[in-house]
């Protein structure tokens, strides 16, 4: 069991998308086109870029739960600011207004101890309904047709959200393993009072990590709103269990401390196939809901045999 | 009631953990109302043997006869059943629920068996409070009393339960004076009730006042039964230490004439906990702290790392007057910590034995302060520091967990170390480690202090501190109580000193 766990851990998530990849070139002709997978790449890269903030959070020991209201809140700014600013202006600061989100979110877990939970749940239904009271409760049509081109497009034959999440993947891996604050994260969600006399400021940590999935968010709500062309205050309901899913799927632990990005990239792929999946089988859009549900269950079992398996090594002292 | 008048009897009892033998050959008993108390250092097996009375561990080999009756305590439930309750240190309460739920927590008396019968909960547990003439209104949540009432509660919870023997375990460490006349009388007044108590303490004196016979235990066996009033603390105090055992490395220390002042403490007080201490610590100096339980001493030394408030008091690091608010400006200064909780606030469990090692100064490390990890410096750092430590690993990106104990705490050392700290104050640096770690960990130590590094030791293992440090000082309630350098101190005095025996300085 716990040597298949352990090869769980490396590659896992790679044996699922084989399988699910000759499943679907199998029954799908279709999917041997390049096209097809770009566009499975594209369906899940959504999911993916709020994902690596959600690593983040997640291996830094917490949690965020109001990443759909930020990108509702961030398409709803958009809306209203693209006539009077720019695309510039409007973008920077949605972006802004997420970051300051993602810093509140941080104060309320770290200064004021209300558990990530609770606490980004409530920010959830606060900008839910800000957002709503900005807009009065109506969506925004956008007029500018051009701001399609933030989102909506090709770089070099391939779609802009494509390569956001992956100059976004770049980043988020290189400040996950490759940077000093990176190492903080992990240690921090390792052991936190470890950590704390390590000498590492813990509450700034965290929330520095809050103000970077908000910042995900926000490019993602940027993006949806750039293809719809709408300002749609209630956008993506649902979502953030979407990227719950993909994080741990993905092999992030939620006992904190081990973040992986790459399992989260490639969870996102894989779920975004499953989805393709079921509509190759023309199946009622609910039992897309039903799939992500297992998905989640899916994974948390996995994580918790983790847990528990890498416990009992550690009681009984084998050595791995 | 038995011929003998024995309540329980233990009979060579034995228990072994992983390199060590906690028990061997352990023979006890406790009389029906009885005081009994059991002495020893830590370590002695004390609370493995209270562990065992109390269904949390299974001897290896031995018997338990409850009442002329052998019994296996194979669950706390069971160790319930039979009428034998332990009050730990920390206790067992719900700090949400009202003193009277607390009282009754799982067997609270019910209407028509579904529902809690809140008079009559209420009412029991007055009366019990009454009968222990306790004052304390059973609707009160636990989160509301002070130490004192909750342990109180704890008592009076055994008594609900029918208790026939209760075990305390250092029930006295926190409370004030006035508090623990209170519980002597508790304690006397469940002996006319014919209730057996187990009594361990740290406090010999009230060992003495209470208990109607002493079991002295050392390094896992007993040593002594005797009764109280044919014995005195002297006798007891040389029981506990018996022979010194010469398993350490008692180091080539090259013999340093005190060095400059590195560090001083003055008039530092923490509320409730330290009173008024003052010390200098020399360069290359080994300080030891000595203290039993509640001597405040650990409170003292996360506090001059900045992991706690003080209340008042200076502290001068090389000459200059500091002020250190939190751990980071300790090891921005050169002072480094090494914690005695590992598990709580030492090891990064998910995290690779590199990494452990190298997260103080990871920024350091780094290109662009903090940008890009340079990760063959910090891999070269890692080497350096596993050699000079002796550290065994099976490669650098294992994870910690998977040490042995030694070697995480070497790991955990070095994690100090690489800071470059000036001085070190470790706690407790052999807990938990077998005997073989325990050498090296001492002679790391010398190692150090031979090349200038100043350190501050606190253990409550008296024959480490003999062996090693050039100084000690003992604290007793939060106060400095003696002191003793390397040609006056032995074992004796030590404990002496650290159970409030022996207050002049003998410097």
């Amino acid at each position: 069991m716990v040597k298949f766990l352990k090869l769980y851990e490396k590659i896992g998530i790679f044996i699922l998308i084989v399988v699910a990849s000759i499943f679907l070139a199998i029954v799908s002709p279709n999917f041997r086109k390049i096209d097809t997978i770009l566009s499975i790449i594209q369906q899940g890269c959504y999911g993916a870029i709020i994902a690596f903030g959600m690593t983040f959070a997640i291996t830094s020991g917490g949690f965020d739960l109001s990443v759909e209201a930020v990108m509702g809140l961030t398409s709803v700014i958009i809306a209203m600011l693209l006539p009077g600013m720019g695309f510039i202006g409007a973008i920077i600061i949605a972006i802004l207004a997420s970051c300051f989100v993602g810093l509140v979110n941080g104060v309320l877990i770290t200064k004021m101890g209300i558990s990530p939970l609770i606490a980004t749940l409530a920010m959830q239904v606060i900008l839910r309904g800000a957002s709503l009271l900005i807009t009065n409760g109506r969506q925004v049509v956008i007029s500018q047709k051009s701001f399609m081109l933030i989102g909506a497009t090709k770089l070099f034959g391939i779609p802009t959200p494509i390569i956001y999440m992956v100059v976004l993947f770049i980043v988020f891996f290189i400040l996950l393993n490759q940077t000093s604050f990176g190492r903080h994260v992990a240690a921090s969600g390792s052991n936190e009072q470890a950590s704390k006399m390590s000498g590492l400021n813990v509450n700034l940590i965290k929330t520095v990590v809050y103000i970077l999935v908000a910042f995900s968010a926000s490019i993602v709500g940027i993006i949806r709103t750039s293809q719809a062309l709408i300002g749609i205050p209630t956008m993506a309901p649902g979502f953030t269990l979407n990227v719950l899913t993909i994080t741990i799927l993905g092999g992030t632990s939620l006992a904190g401390g081990k973040g992986n990005l790459i399992g989260t990239l490639f969870a996102s792929i894989f779920i975004s196939m499953i989805y393709y999946g079921l509509n190759l089988l023309n199946v009622q859009i609910f039992y897309q809901m039903l799939a992500v549900g297992i998905t989640l269950l899916f994974a948390l079992f996995i994580d918790g045999l983790r847990m528990r398996y890498l416990e009992v090594v550690k009681i009984k002292g084998i050595r791995v | 009631m038995n011929a003998n008048n024995v309540f329980i009897e233990l009979r060579n009892i034995k228990k072994i953990f992983p390199g060590v033998v906690a028990l061997e050959d352990v023979d006890f008993d406790v009389k029906y109302g009885e005081v009994h108390a059991l002495v020893g250092e830590n370590g002695a097996g004390k609370s493995t043997l209270i562990k065992i009375l109390g269904g949390v561990y299974q001897p290896d080999s031995g018997e338990i006869i409850i009442e002329g009756k052998p019994e296996i305590i194979a669950t706390t439930s069971i160790a319930q059943r039979l009428k034998i309750a332990v009050i730990y240190q920390e206790f067992n309460l719900i700090p949400d629920m009202s003193v009277a739920e607390n009282i009754f927590v799982g067997r609270e008396p019910r209407i028509a068996r579904s529902f809690i019968n809140w008079k009559k909960i209420n009412n029991d547990a007055a009366e019990i409070l009454k009968k222990l003439d306790i004052n304390i209104n059973p609707r009160k949540f636990i989160s509301e009393l002070s130490v004192a009432e909750k342990q109180m509660i704890e008592i009076a919870k055994s008594l609900s339960m029918d208790a026939k023997l209760i075990i305390m375990d250092e029930p006295t460490a926190t409370l004030t004076e006035k508090e623990v006349d209170k519980l002597f009388s508790i304690i006397k007044e469940l002996r006319k009730k014919n209730v057996s108590i187990i009594y361990i303490s740290h406090r010999l004196d009230e060992a003495f006042k209470l208990s109607d016979r002493v079991t002295v235990l050392r390094d896992g066996k007993k040593i002594e039964t005797k009764k109280t009033i044919e014995t005195n603390q002297d006798e007891i105090v040389s029981l506990m230490v018996g022979k010194i055992v010469k398993d350490y490395f008692s180091g080539e220390r090259e013999k340093t004439d005190k060095g400059e002042v590195v560090m001083e403490v003055k008039n530092y007080n923490i509320a409730d906990s330290v009173h008024n201490v003052n010390f200098k610590l020399h360069k290359g100096e080994i300080l030891g702290f000595a203290g039993v339980l509640g001597s405040g001493i650990h409170h003292l030394l996360r506090s001059l790392y900045g992991a706690a408030q003080k209340t008042s008091g200076e502290v001068y690091f090389k000459g200059k007057k500091v002020e250190i608010r939190k751990p980071s400006e300790a090891i921005k200064l050169g002072i480094g910590y090494v914690t005695e909780d590992r598990k709580g606030e030492g090891l990064l469990n998910d995290m690779s034995v590199l990494q452990n090692l190298s997260i103080v100064i990871i920024k350091m490390l780094t290109f662009f302060k903090g940008l890009l990890i340079k990760e063959k410096k910090e891999v070269k750092v890692f080497n350096g520091m596993a050699k000079e430590l002796d550290i065994k690993y099976a490669n650098i990106n294992q994870r910690i967990i998977y040490l042995s104990g030694g070697n995480q705490q070497k790991v955990i050392m070095g994690r100090t170390l690489v800071s470059e700290c000036k001085v070190l104050i470790l706690l407790e640096p052999t807990r938990g480690i077998d005997v073989g770690a325990k050498a090296e960990i001492h002679k790391i130590m010398t190692k150090l202090a031979n090349q200038g590094i100043s350190i501050i030791m606190a253990s409550s293992e008296l024959s480490e501190l003999v062996n090693l440090t050039d100084r000690c000082i003992v604290f007793y309630k939060g106060k400095m109580v003696a002191e003793f350098n390397r040609d006056n101190m032995d074992e004796e005095k030590l404990v002496a000193a650290e159970i409030g025996k022996f207050s002049c300085s003998n410097n």
